[in-house]
């Protein structure tokens, strides 16, 4: 077993096959419809489950009629409030879990639900997240922190500015809805699911069942989208498992897209009430945040007030954040949860006090960059963001270009927005790489692809490592039965965590390959390497891989590899900036971006092509929230009106603007054998901002909520023609 | 769907139930139990379809007409503009015109005043989508493109029993009677016939560049020195308007006052680009 | 009896026809290539082709497709698309890559030196979570590789 802290760092800039382009091993099959989905699963006498859930935002069950439903033909199994956890006669939000029924079909299962004839006691819900902050109606502590001196910053600052801002909830809305397969063997279950979290599921299940987490096996070898939703096992895989149990058969529980709109998580809505105190050159005194977090009725309240702790240069900061506890569907992380909202405000607020300064947006943030760590002065352990902002010029520079192509009614201009997140990963996470005698590689893990490429990116590394080419590598996941243990794919995770350990499980192979060649060869193994399918020595001499590892007829080398540590003492974040440009209908208030250039710096990048693709398509999404998407509710009930995807408007093709993308690719020296931080989560991060930003610049408007839609724009237009023509205060 | 019984008539006299054609709205309202039918006859291969002039069989599809260099402006450009690519092979212009609001709560099946109850949701509730103009019992918005450029057009509806001017298709929901079409009982349309102008346009605002419904559509079609203008969007029927002055007579929601705006523009931009 | 052609394929099945034809495809007949992602209408992930012509096949009752022919993306693995949307790394997750190749291929058969404002106009129907639209638009610039 190799702990990837072993292995010297591989230098920077594209390797052999590490930091080139290559086509993802797995395109081709998803491509053509060759590969199978969770929602692709069909075992013989599977059954169809479809959930009862309840219409209303906060109620009682008063009568239900299970038997009613199970004496109709197709049916075999019915549960409801008290046979399973997650069922509740009580339910506090619209689309909350009651029933399910199992039948031959799921047309079948769904007209049973009918025949349940729930009736309900209406109850008073509580939605306004301000007022479940006056009542105490919270998810856990307000979280408070507090360094230097606010109040005094605020008071001797030159220029202040405050401002509230309000982001709306989100929905994941990935293709594949979520969904299970669950089969009994015995004691023993099987859970076919689409998931970003395999041993999570197994783990949430097992305890659920009573069961020995090795009971539970969790197959997910592909996942048609996760963006954070899909780290659990979820009220349908429980249910599946449960009425798997009780029938005997396959069940497949798989969520609607309306109820995917109703009950998969959120990302949840924001109010900020932000100020900030300046010196008049721009350097920042004070940073003070009250946040308001909608998490509904469960959840955790995600770090919102993060990038205004951690961004900036500031001594005194002060931000207290609350987790509202309402009768609404329960939130769930969604790509950088609490920094897209958190970034949104704070880069907002920054703008707008550049406009007050009349200083330049960009040597705003420079005057104010933080070279350690403003939370306890940790060194970074790698933060290249000041390069980032190098880069960011010449996109910058365009804005007296854009702006002077302004014709009525369009009115064109740049904003910027900074980029933080998180991005090491950690341990734990293993994999194994196996070798046979043809002298091909099997990278073993039981980690998930969620579409991100990592298939693609472990093969990368363990090809760089063995001196092979990609062709040879193959890579098993998805499988918790075939595989150790890996982390979720999330939190930008993936990389950074399974990374190490695959090139270590690699490097481990690799040594004892060279272990045989240099008995083989009779030469010591420190002067022998493996490079091209090549064992090759020192002084010149090679021979092909397959000369070595064909002496293994049978047997096969196993490589073991571990994530080992993060760096101590060090602060392990991502940054970058994002450059929008936009066109805004001044009268009709529409908007057009027509660009964003978008600078990352994330640590070594291991496959080029995708990794652009991960900063096109987070770039797209954040474009989503940006400017169209929003779940609404019933102001009265609470209930959902947004359930399907004609109302819940994503970004399609046509919303798509010129998208340059930059990434340092510069190594973090001290982070793991790769230097390799996570890259899903950073590029949706200061979209929004950026947007609002270059409106800002083009037209004067303050926009201060999301998305920026029509009635949004046209006010803050007004608001802005009004502000111009009023004479200045004083 | 259970139960539902599928005919495939051979001519278009011998239809039973419902008249399906490109089915992309009524498969669905089917689906969710908003429209009864226990029998649909799949009379799309039996409409008439293509273009003569100006007179169009309802059973070409929003594709055909998008398509088309002899389509008058304003149709043309509305039928690009609407839904997505597939929903534009799909559906016929007939069906097109008889589409159902697209307000959530009607979508839903809360028991709305158009559902045959007592009260609007959506004037109580959220109705950034809804109407400015006819919205007193019903705030419902009508989301074709193409039956507001038909208007503007001076459109002609031929059915299998009469003819009749297009705007009499439409009719506000009262007490009395709350549907919104006025066909009878298994009548069927067959062709739509509109007056060639002298220049038409179609401006839409969305919520995104496209495959959504119209915030505000506005067309509008010059005849000499007479300019029809009618809007999708805002009010329960495509809405004719005699001249711009008569937007002041919008009746507005709180949340639908942004849509007044809009179409006060959008009537500005399209007087001008038909030259009136 | 139902009579479809699918991929060239003649096929006779004993099923209600107003099932949807997506449902036909996937469960009777086995072609999971085709993905439901939200079965109104509304997404583009299970568009198929009826004599080359992109049709939402979820809204779509069986009965109703008649002697047209039924196009899949079983039916078009070796079409150069796929080469093309792999070399561009026009997809992440892939759950609407099926549906994406079958609306292009249709485009490029009616217009096959697209332009950008063409193929947008044409893929508008198809929604891509992940985001791939750029890559996608690439490919179908590309496609002839």
């Amino acid at each position: 077993m190799v702990e990837e802290d072993a292995l010297d760092p591989w230098q920077a800039g594209p390797l052999e096959t590490v930091g080139r382009p290559a086509e993802r091993v797995d395109a081709r099959a998803r491509a053509r419809g060759e590969v199978q989905y969770t929602a692709d699963v069909q075992l013989p006498g599977m059954l169809h489950a479809a959930v009862l859930r309840s219409p209303h935002a906060r109620a009682r069950l008063v009568a239900i009629n299970l038997d009613a439903a199970r004496s109709l033909p197709g049916v075999r199994g019915v549960i409801g409030p008290g046979d399973l956890e997650p069922l509740t006669a009580e339910p506090n939000y619209h689309g909350q879990p009651v029933a399910a029924v199992a039948a031959d079909s799921f047309r079948e299962a769904r007209d049973a639900l009918a025949a349940l004839a729930p009736q309900w006691e209406r109850l008073e819900p509580l939605l306004d997240p301000e007022e479940a902050v006056r009542r105490g109606s919270l998810i856990g502590e307000a979280r408070r922190y507090s360094r230097g001196d606010v109040s005094r910053g605020l008071a001797e600052a030159d220029v202040v500015v405050e401002a509230e801002y309000r982001t709306q909830s989100v929905l994941h809305n990935a293709l594949e809805t979520h969904q299970s397969v669950c089969v009994w063997e015995d004691a023993r279950l099987t859970v076919y699911t689409s998931t970003q979290f395999i041993w999570g599921v197994r783990d949430d299940v097992a305890e659920a069942f009573g069961l020995p987490k090795d009971d539970v096996r969790v197959v997910c070898r592909y996942v048609g989208g996760g963006f954070g939703a899909k780290n659990e096992a979820g009220d349908y895989t429980l249910i599946a498992a449960e009425l798997a149990r009780r029938t005997g058969l396959p069940v497949r529980c798989a969520l609607t897209r309306r109820e995917e709109n109703l009950d998969s998580g959120n990302r949840n809505p924001t109010i900020q009430r932000l100020a900030v105190g300046s010196r008049a050159d721009g350097r920042l005194i004070a940073l003070r945040g009250e946040y308001v977090c909608a998490l509904g009725w469960d959840g955790w309240l995600p770090s919102v007030a993060g990038p205004m702790k951690m961004l900036y240069a500031c001594d005194s900061v002060e931000t207290v954040e609350y987790g509202a506890k309402l009768n609404t569907s329960p939130m769930a992380a969604f790509r950088a949860p609490g920094f897209v909202e958190g970034v949104f405000g704070l880069e907002c607020l920054l703008d707008e006090l550049a406009v007050r300064l009349e200083l330049d947006p960009l040597e705003l943030r420079r005057r104010n960059y933080a070279d350690s760590d403003p939370l306890d002065d940790r060194p970074f352990s790698g933060k290249n963001l000041a390069e980032c902002y190098r880069r960011a010029e010449p996109h910058w520079a365009r804005r007296d270009e854009v702006r002077s192509r302004s014709e009525e009614p369009w009115k064109r201009g740049v904003g910027l927005a900074s980029q933080i997140w998180y991005g090491g990963g950690g341990p734990p996470s293993y994999a194994w790489v196996r070798v046979g005698s043809d002298g091909h590689a099997v990278v073993v893990t039981a980690m998930q692809d969620i579409g991100t490429g990592t298939r693609t990116a472990m093969a990368q590394i363990a090809a760089e490592e063995l001196g092979l080419p990609l062709e040879h590598i193959r890579v098993e996941l998805g499988d918790s039965a075939r595989g150790p243990y890996a982390v979720e794919s999330g939190g930008s995770s993936t990389v950074s965590s399974m990374g190490p350990a695959v090139r270590a499980a690699a490097a481990d192979a690799a040594r004892q390959i060279l272990e045989i060649a240099s008995q083989r060869y009779d030469l010591e193994e420190r002067v022998l390497s493996l490079r091209n399918g090549q064992v090759m020595s020192a002084d010149g001499g090679s021979w092909p891989l397959e000369e070595v590892t064909g002496l293994l007829e049978d047997a096969q080398i196993l490589g073991r590899g571990a994530r080992g540590p993060n760096p101590t003492g060090m602060r392990v974040l991502t940054f970058g900036i994002q450059v929008a440009e936009v066109a805004v209908d001044v009268e009709t208030g529409e908007v057009k971006v027509e660009r964003i250039a978008a600078v990352h710096d994330v640590g070594r990048i291991i496959n080029p092509l995708n990794a652009g693709s991960q900063v096109e398509g987070g770039i797209i999404q954040g474009l989503g929230h940006t400017l169209s998407e929003q779940r609404l509710l019933d102001p009265r009930s609470g209930e959902v009106l947004t359930q399907t995807l004609d109302a819940y408007r994503v970004p399609t093709a046509a919303d798509v603007p010129e998208i340059v993308v930059e990434l340092l690719d510069v190594p973090d020296e001290h982070l793991t054998n790769l230097g390799s931080k996570g890259l899903g989560e950073p590029p949706i991060i200061p979209t929004a901002a950026a947007v609002v930003n270059a409106i800002r610049d083009a037209t004067g408007a303050d926009v201060r909520s999301l998305p920026v839609t029509r009635e949004e724009l046209l006010a803050a237009l007004k608001e802005a023609r009004a502000r111009a023509l009023a004479p200045q205060a004083g | 769907m259970r139960g539902l019984s599928l005919r495939r008539p051979a001519s278009l006299d011998d239809f039973e139930g419902r008249a399906l054609a490109g089915g992309t709205d009524l498969v669905t309202l089917i689906r969710d139990g908003l429209v009864e039918a226990g029998t649909v006859s799949d009379v799309r291969a039996l409409l008439p379809r293509g273009l003569d002039g100006t007179r169009i069989g309802a059973g070409t599809t929003l594709a055909d007409l998008e398509r088309s260099d002899e389509v008058a402006e304003a149709l043309r450009e509305a039928c690009r503009l609407a839904a997505s690519p597939q929903l534009r092979n799909m559906g016929t212009i007939g069906g097109n015109l008889l589409q159902a609001t697209r307000c959530w709560y009607w979508r839903l099946d809360y028991p709305c005043f158009l559902h045959g109850g007592d009260r609007c949701h959506a004037r109580e509730g959220e109705h950034r989508e809804h109407a400015i103009f006819g919205n007193e019992l019903c705030a419902s918005a009508h989301p074709s493109d193409p039956a507001a450029a038909l208007l503007a057009l001076g459109a002609t509806i031929e059915t299998d029993r009469r003819s009749f001017p297009l705007g009499e298709l439409y009719r506000l929901p009262t007490e009395d009677d709350r549907n919104v079409t006025a066909l009878e009982s298994s009548e069927l349309i067959l062709h739509v016939e509109y007056e060639r102008p002298e220049a038409s346009t179609y401006l839409k605002a969305m919520d995104r560049a496209r495959f959504s419904f119209p915030l505000v559509g506005v067309a509008a079609a010059r005849y000499g020195g007479e300019v029809r203008l009618a809007l999708s969007g805002v009010a329960p029927i495509p809405w004719a308007l005699g001249s711009a002055t008569e937007l002041d007579e919008a009746t507005p929601l709180p949340g639908t006052a942004y849509k007044l705006e809009l179409a006060r523009v959008l009537v500005r931009r399209a007087l001008e680009r038909v030259g009136a | 009896m139902l009579e479809l052609t699918i991929n060239g394929g003649r096929y006779a099945l004993e099923t209600d026809p107003a099932r949807s034809l997506a449902e036909v495809l996937r469960e009777d007949i086995g072609l999971t290539g085709t993905k439901v992602a939200c079965g109104e209408g509304h997404c583009g992930a299970c568009t198929v082709l009826l004599d080359g012509v992109p049709t939402l096949s979820c809204i779509t009752l069986a009965g109703t497709v008649g002697e047209r022919e039924v196009t899949t993306i079983e039916g078009l693995r070796d079409h150069p698309l796929v080469d093309a949307f792999v070399r561009a790394d026009a997809l992440q997750c892939g759950f609407c890559t099926p549906g994406q190749i079958v609306s292009a291929s249709a485009l490029l058969t009616r217009i096959p030196s697209p332009s950008v404002e063409e193929i947008r106009h044409s893929m508008s129907g198809n929604l891509c979570r992940c985001g791939a639209y750029p890559k996608i638009e690439e490919a179908i610039q590309n496609w002839r590789g």
